[in-house]
């Protein structure tokens, strides 16, 4: 039996407090908290290995660490927008566990001396945003919220804000400038928001699966949680599991779970459905592996990494033999293409422009070089910009054309012209206006 | 958008100076700025679009490229938002492949959905697509022809063209003054910036997102500011252009001449532009100290007064009468007189009253000096203007000119004949004017035809400010040179200090005897000649607490 630290309240019905409180919530909301001191908090996530689950797998306590202290107000804003492709695990852990989120929250809020703290919720997750708001009501009626926390003499107020459903909001200083009112466009860094992020005060942004993680390793001690995994990823880590397999859904395992027991073990998605022919291993912008890689990998950072690819948001896309590379990498290009927030040049102009050629291609009207150019274009944006959505599109755009090339040239050569000699844009006298 | 609180640390004259290593030769840089300003010091240009010295810094266009070392050893970073620390290393396009290419994958996006009209564009000329991909492109088009452009555009502005391609917003009217070329733009945000940190009303925005964002007004909205023509200088493309300016000249076939606006005591740095005789525009002149890289719409257009109503010949007693006679006339006039007023004015140059100054002088007890101004007198807007539109208030004070117009208008009686320059008396306070009508002679030095000239006697065209050579002191205490740009209406138009020494017999023969006289007079002048007060002006000591 694997040790649940995230997901082990899900179908008990936590949602409502007073079964959240007699499955051991809020215990750790006490006494023992506040005797603490934030030092020895942060230390204790430190020890745990905690990593970042929203993407970048960055410490968690590291970044607590930046935190500066006795100046400005800190504030914590909870990564709740969960828009890479594929991944749907917050979603899903908001509404069968919202309790455990704001427990984390304190525990975090205690460690960094917070006042104020946001979730930021993707604004298509209606249900999800009312599910939060409805514990949060409880949490403060039930003193866990609000002025003077359990007699503590700590305070800790929590708002919901509905975002509009962009995924650059999903990036840090992108959500933190949507929520201050302005366009969610990320900000040049430094300063990280760690040092200056909302309202220019310092700001720690958490992966609502991060925070929740916290309960467990506060109860159960850094050293156990540390236990767990792999040295370098220590814990557990919440997957969305999509696509080609028999059971998709959301399932928690220790990090350092080989891909292929994940998709065929009885416990998780049961097996592929049809021949498989990639797996698309951490969210839709990491790159995707081939069936001889996905039968090597194990669902850790540093294996992944070592794949040149990445755990990401740990969102786990199966595809079998049925299904068009060259379709999936189009809606791919395209999601990127629309979901660029446009200040950098090469990601505007270059994630639409790479977007356009496949079009063409899927189109039947590709030519010889077209591939080429995409690759030589994804090159180009994918180390120039301000934040990582332009590589996020460029990863795939190479990965997947490099490592199913045939299947590319395949559709290319569907056009009767495509070694036609190119043509190249003449002279148009008048066509300006 | 992001970090508009970020603006950029420029190199101070007296900055301490680090070594870093540039393209593998250590040089002496200062401390503090970013690597975009420590590069141009030792002559490195880097080509960028969206950074601006007077705007905070945004980092969109990615064009500045650089690579310098890091934790992971050299990698790219923008130049922009470097900062210098000592001892970097900093590798540009003349050592490094890299950023060569990353600059020129920059150029290519930045073309690539660009409607590369410039034959058509009024920024052909002074536009940044076109100096960085001479400087930074230069590739070879790999565009598909039938996958064509995405051209720019708000959904209402967007039509196809003959060729039936889909096209975006071509000359969007924005408001009063600007039109905005949709397709031409680059998002660079430039505008938006000035518009929300500089001009202090965000007017402007960049609408949706991606290749789809476009540049506009916010709905139902125009863009509507006393300094919005500047968004049309600190556009790198021809999305931006002037109603005043648009397809009047090619750029390259402009002249300038440097000069400041004389009516404003912040006496804003400027460029007259123009050519076969005529002034086409006004552009700001950057001086940190003193404008930035801004002017109000109400500099940027006096251009269009120097051809309008200007007085090219003298006339008496309601006759014209050719220059040299008026001046004749108005000399013996003067030294015929029982008693002269001669009024002196802030909006002419040292120069201009020196002259007076001497004149008043050599009719001894005879003639006496007065100044002031009926002008109202507003407050600093904060951005290139004081709000005291007599240019030269504190030259005069210099002078030891005292502001006593409306003592004049008190003892007009005991005066026959006056002598005004630089002031539009009747305009200002008709009122007031009117007890000068006591004087029976009344001589008025004007370039233009106006409401004081209508109640001269005997007027005297002259120079307009443009046109003269001279000195003015503005708010800060800085003597600012103004220069004179070959755009004379008339070739026999000469400057008031010339006039007046005419008709003083002073003996003057060039501005330089006349700023003589003032710096006899103006001790804090002392051993600064007009090399000396250069392009930026020079702050003079101790004339400003
Ligand atoms: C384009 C982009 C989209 C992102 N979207 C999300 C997201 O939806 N949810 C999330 O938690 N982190 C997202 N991130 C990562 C965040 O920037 C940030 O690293 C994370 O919220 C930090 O929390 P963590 O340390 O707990 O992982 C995104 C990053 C990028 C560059
Ligand atoms: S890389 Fe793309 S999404 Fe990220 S800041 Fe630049 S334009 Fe926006
Ligand atoms: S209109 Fe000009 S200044 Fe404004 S964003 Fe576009 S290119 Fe930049
Ligand atoms: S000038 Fe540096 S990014 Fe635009």
């Amino acid at each position: 039996m694997t040790t649940l630290t995230v997901t082990q309240n899900f179908g008990k019905g936590a949602k409502d407090i007073a079964v959240y409180r007699k499955l051991g919530g809020y215990s750790t909301i006490g006494q023992k908290l506040f005797d603490l001191s934030q030092f020895e908090m942060i230390d204790l996530v430190q020890r745990s290995g905690l990593r970042g689950r929203g993407g970048a797998g960055f410490p968690t306590g590291m970044k607590w660490s930046f935190v500066p202290r006795g100046g400005k107000p800190v504030y914590l804003v909870v990564n709740a927008d969960e828009g890479e492709p594929g991944t749907f695990k917050d979603h899903v852990l908001m509404q069968e566990d919202p309790h455990r989120l704001i427990e984390g929250m304190i525990l975090c809020g205690w460690a960094l001396g917070v006042r104020t703290a946001y979730i930021y919720v993707r604004g298509e997750f209606l249900p999800a945003i009312e599910t939060l708001n409805a514990a949060i009501k409880q949490a403060y009626e039930a003193g866990f919220l609000g002025e003077n926390i359990q007699g503590s003499g700590y305070s800790l107020d929590i708002y919901v804000h509905r975002g509009a459903g962009a995924y650059i909001c999903g990036e840090e200083t992108a959500l933190i400038n949507s929520l201050e009112g302005f366009k969610g466009q990320p900000r040049l860094k430094p300063p990280f928001p760690a040092v200056s992020g909302a309202w220019a005060s310092p700001t720690c942004v958490n992966n609502v699966e991060t925070l929740m993680a916290l309960p467990w390793i506060f109860e159960n001690g850094a050293e156990a949680y540390a236990a767990m995994g792999t040295p370098k990823s220590t814990g557990t880590k919440v997957f969305s599991v999509s696509g080609d397999v028999k059971r998709p859904g959301v399932y928690e395992v220790p990090l350092g779970t080989p891909l292929m027991e994940l998709l065929e073990s009885d416990k998780y998605c049961q097996g592929v459905v049809g021949k498989l022919k990639g797996v698309i291993p951490g969210g839709s912008s990491s790159p995707v592996l081939t069936v001889e890689e996905a039968a090597k990998a194990t669902m850790d950072y540093e294996a992944l990494a070592a794949l040149k690819t990445m755990l990401g948001s740990g969102a786990v896309v199966v595809f079998n033999e049925t299904r068009s590379v060259v379709g999936m990498l189009a809606s791919l290009t395209r999601f990127y293409a629309h979901e660029s927030c446009g200040q950098c040049t090469p990601c505007r102009e270059g994630t639409g422009y790479a977007d356009r050629i496949l079009k063409t291609v899927v189109a039947g009207k590709g030519r010889d070089g077209d591939l080429e150019n995409m690759l030589s274009l994804a090159d180009n944006f994918s180390y120039t910009t301000i934040c990582p959505l332009a590589s996020a599109d460029a990863g795939p755009i190479q990965n997947f054309i490099g490592k199913y090339r045939a299947e590319f040239d395949a559709v290319v050569a569907r056009n009767p012209e495509h070694a036609d000699e190119r043509v190249t844009p003449a002279f148009r006298p008048g066509a300006f206006w | 958008m992001s970090n508009f609180y970020h603006m950029p640390v420029l190199p101070k004259p007296d900055a301490k100076k680090v070594t870093i290593n540039v393209d593998g030769a250590d040089v002496e840089v200062p401390e503090g700025t970013n690597l975009v300003e420590a590069l141009k010091t030792i002559g490195i240009d880097t080509p960028h679009f969206c950074y601006h010295q007077d705007l905070p810094v945004s980092g969109n266009c990615r064009q500045c490229m650089v690579e310098t070392d890091g934790p992971r050893g050299m990698g790219l970073a923008i130049a922009c938002y470097t900062p210098v620390r000592a001892g970097m290393k900093v590798a540009t396009d003349r050592s490094s492949d890299k950023v060569k290419q990353a600059r020129q994958a920059v150029m290519e996006f930045q073309l690539a959905n660009h409607p590369l009209d410039c034959p058509i564009c009024d920024k052909a000329g002074e536009c940044s697509l076109q100096d960085n991909y001479m400087a930074a492109g230069r590739h070879e088009s790999r565009m598909r022809e039938d996958i064509g452009k995405l051209y720019k555009g708000s959904p209402e502005f967007r039509h196809e063209d003959a060729k039936g391609q889909e096209r975006g917003g071509k000359h969007v009217d924005l408001g009063p003054t600007v039109i905005l070329d949709q397709e031409r733009c680059i998002l660079c945000d430039r505008c938006v910036r000035f518009m929300r940190s500089v001009a202090g009303e965000e007017q402007l925005y960049i609408n949706q997102r991606g290749d789809h964002a476009f540049l506009s007004t916010f709905p139902g909205m125009e863009l509507k500011h006393d300094y919005d023509l500047n968004v049309t200088d600190i556009c790198p493309v021809g999305a931006l252009t002037g109603k005043h300016f648009r397809f009047r000249q090619r750029v390259w076939n402009l002249s300038k001449t440097e000069t400041i606006d004389p009516f404003d005591s912040l006496g804003a740095n400027i460029t007259v532009e123009h050519n076969d005789g005529q002034a086409w525009r006004i552009m700001p002149r950057r001086n940190p100290e003193v404008n930035k890289s801004w002017i109000s719409n109400r500099t940027r257009l006096e251009y269009q007064k120097l051809s309008k109503d200007r007085l090219t010949a003298g006339s008496f007693q309601k006759a014209e009468v050719p220059l040299a006679q008026a001046v004749a006339r108005a000399g013996e006039l003067v030294r015929g007189a029982r008693k002269v007023a001669v009024v002196a004015s802030g909006t002419l140059t040292l120069e201009d009253n020196a002259a007076l100054q001497a004149l008043v002088a050599g009719l001894d007890k005879k003639a006496e000096l007065f100044s002031g101004s009926w002008a109202k007198v507003g407050s600093p807007d904060g951005i290139a203007q004081s709000g005291d539109p007599v240019g030269n208030r504190l030259g005069l004070k210099l002078l030891g000119i005292s502001e006593n117009l409306d003592e004049l208008v008190a003892r007009a009686k005991e005066f026959d004949v006056l002598l005004v320059a630089g002031h539009d008396l009747w305009a200002l306070d008709a009122q007031k004017a009117k007890a000068l009508e006591a004087i029976p002679e009344r001589i008025v030095l004007s370039p233009w035809h106006d409401a004081t000239t209508a109640k001269a006697t005997l007027s005297v065209g002259v120079r307009a400010w443009a046109e003269v050579r001279g000195t003015m002191v503005n708010c800060q205490g800085r003597i600012q040179m103004l220069n004179a740009a070959p755009i004379l209406p008339s070739p026999d138009l000469e400057p008031v200090w010339q006039v007046v020494s005419s008709i003083g017999k002073l003996g003057w023969t060039s501005e330089l005897d006349a700023y003589k006289a003032a710096q006899a007079g103006i001790p804090a002048l002392a051993g600064i000649n007009y090399r000396g007060i250069g392009s930026q002006g020079r702050l003079l000591e101790g004339v400003v607490a």
